[in-house]
């Protein structure tokens, strides 16, 4: 007599042949472009350096609308944890430079609610003329309620900024820093930034209940394709992001694939992007951040490598041989 | 003249933006009470009926028109007079925010954490008040929440909203920062101290009106330190209003010409300090 299966014996089946017809298959991967730069210092050689990078990425921008998004945190004038405002003035420079329509800076800190205070502190004032005019306080900007396509976390519909959602192009524009709870925070962890403060508190603490992991794979569903200038030029490493020491590095890490820029980024700072739990949710798998399918300009990896010193509890991140 | 720029940014609707575009509770709130408190009672009463308008169906109030979550903002609408946003919308504004607490204190939540080993059933910090329900509880909305039921105790001595109140300070007094202030409410990191920052040392000063313990004398020292070198009119704003609940605003104290206000809460509780520091403080009565 025929077993009847039941459904969980069916259902068990059917996700293992699903499985199995999957690992026949090998999924063509289209690299994608990373460029790491050279950039010293903050001083004015940063406006060329920034425009050639760009020049090398074909980016379209004429009669668009960018919006570039910094990683303002805290005050403190001797650290190292805001994104610099030499660094986003040259990228605002080298954006209307290519004809873009128009060029906005936003940003929405998790701890601080005086923004402008806190860009003020952290020099964009001083840096960027008429900075107010052109700065749009994430946290407080006009809503729309959106669903990611792919949903990883709990968190469902969220209310997210006109600015960012109407741009042509986000810039996603990090500091190269550690994180005591992500590990690394980099251009995909940026994109918390774009969250309002303003619905969602200060910390946007919905965030940390949805997952960290989850809520980064979620934003990076809805903003799948921002190009990313990651600023490496002075790091932080140890208890990043905010109490962590500077770290120089050097360099300038760009590309159009979030996923293939922090994973390069994570190399640059022998943490193994591989084990680095929302790379992979967010990427679907290995494949996409492996090396091989990175084409990478610009300068080797190995050239410009230097490991960031790690708390204890993300030792285990290390890349192996570092 | 600061009142003339309140005029001048109220929106159609009767609500004030932040800065500009459309209007938010929290910026309404403000400029109402300031306007109350320089007799422009008009233009307040425009802005409350905005805000009786957004008033959702659970007694609490979202941060602006179309959002369909009510939040801390409610402590600001019931920091405004019942007899000016009208009694039972204010009771009820009060009753939401005895009814919300920080995730962490839900029965469901404790009941869990006890279950996977985590903690005690009882052994967990009293309640404070969340950003936005289901979330944890913070600085910033305890210690806004406290001084609106505080205000509301003076008119209405409930062992339940006393009960709250204190709760809410202990819930400040155990998120004080290693060097003595507030932040946003995180002590510590993965082991590591964080920071206290000017603005919430002052709202929490300012919730913890009358209690005195080496927590506070900390944080009113700290408070001080950051008053020398603040320059930021929200965080300014704040420290005043917490020096003075402890009256420890030094006397003949200036609000620094080079400070801007960026924002219109900055403008609105500029003026609600300085008129508190004359003895009509908004935030008591």
């Amino acid at each position: 007599m025929p077993r009847t299966l039941t459904r969980r014996e069916w259902l068990a089946g059917s996700a293992g042949t699903a499985l199995l017809s999957g690992c026949g298959e090998e999924r063509p991967i289209v690299p994608s472009m990373v460029s790491i730069v050279r950039a010293p210092a903050y001083d004015q050689r940063l406006y060329e350096t920034v425009r050639r990078m760009l020049e090398e990425h074909r980016l379209e921008v004429r009669g668009r609308h960018v919006v570039l998004k910094p990683n303002l945190v805290e005050f403190e004038p001797g650290s190292s944890m805001n994104t610099h405002p030499l660094l986003v003035h040259a990228a605002f420079e080298a954006f209307r430079g290519m004809g873009a329509a128009s060029v906005r800076i936003a940003e929405g800190p998790a701890h601080r609610r005086n923004t402008l205070d806190l860009a003020d502190a952290a020099g964009y004032f001083k840096i960027v003329p008429r900075f107010e005019d052109v700065f749009v306080d994430l946290n407080l900007d006009e809503v729309t309620r959106v669903r990611p396509v792919r949903q990883f976390s709990r968190l469902g519909a969220l209310y997210l900024p006109k600015t960012v959602l109407g741009a042509d192009l986000l810039v996603s524009m990090p500091k190269m820093k550690t994180h005591h709870w992500a590990g690394a925070t980099l251009s995909m962890k940026n994109l918390f930034g774009v969250v309002p403060g303003g619905i969602y508190g200060w910390p946007k603490n919905p965030l940390h209940w949805a997952g960290i992991h989850e809520s980064i794979a979620d934003l990076h569903a809805i903003f799948p394709r921002p190009f990313a200038i990651v600023d490496g030029i002075v790091g932080m490493e140890g208890n990043g992001p905010i109490e962590g020491t500077p770290k120089p590095v050097g360099v300038l890490v760009a590309g159009h694939d979030p996923a293939a820029v922090d994973a390069t980024c994570c190399r640059i700072m022998r943490i193994e992007p591989l084990k680095m739990e929302y790379l992979r949710l967010a990427s679907g798998g290995e494949a996409h951040i492996t090396e091989r399918n990175i084409r990478q300009i610009g300068e080797s990896l190995p050239a410009v490598a230097t490991p960031f010193e790690l708390i204890p509890e993300f030792r285990w991140l290390r890349m192996e041989n570092s | 003249m600061t009142i003339g720029i309140l005029a001048d940014k109220q929106n159609r609707d009767g609500g004030w933006p932040y800065v500009r575009g459309s209007s938010w509770i929290e910026p309404t709130a403000y400029a109402v009470l300031a306007l109350l408190a320089a007799g422009e009672t008009e233009r307040a009463r425009r802005g409350l009926r905005w805000m009786l308008a957004i008033e959702r169906s659970d007694g609490g109030w979202p941060p602006k028109k179309g959002i369909d979550q009510s939040t801390w903002v409610t402590a600001l609408v019931a920091l405004l007079p019942p007899e000016e946003l009208g009694a039972s919308a204010h009771a009820r504004a009060i009753a939401w925010l005895l009814g919300t607490t920080g995730r962490e204190s839900t029965l469901t939540y404790r009941l869990r954490e006890w279950l996977l080993g985590n903690a005690g059933l009882s052994g967990q910090e009293p309640p404070g008040w969340p950003w936005i329900p289901d979330t944890a509880a913070w600085v910033g909305p305890t210690s806004l929440a406290v001084l609106a039921l505080d205000k509301e105790y003076r008119r209405r001595p409930l062992p339940a909203i006393r009960e709250r109140i204190d709760s809410g300070r202990r819930f400040l007094l155990a998120r004080v920062c290693q060097e003595g202030g507030w932040n946003y409410g995180s002590v510590r990191a993965l082991g590591y101290a964080s920071r206290p920052y000017p603005e919430t040392t002052g709202m929490a000063l300012a919730a913890l009106r009358g209690v005195r313990s080496p927590a506070t004398d900390r944080g009113l020292a700290v408070a001080q330190s950051f008053l020398g070198e603040c320059r930021s009119a929200d965080a300014l704003n704040w420290l005043r209003l917490g020096l003075l609940a402890h009256g420890q605003l030094p006397v003949g104290y200036c609000h620094p010409l080079e400070v801007t206000d960026r924002t219109l809460p900055d403008t609105s509780l500029g003026l609600l300090v300085a008129e508190a520091e004359k003895g009509r403080d908004f935030f008591l009565a």
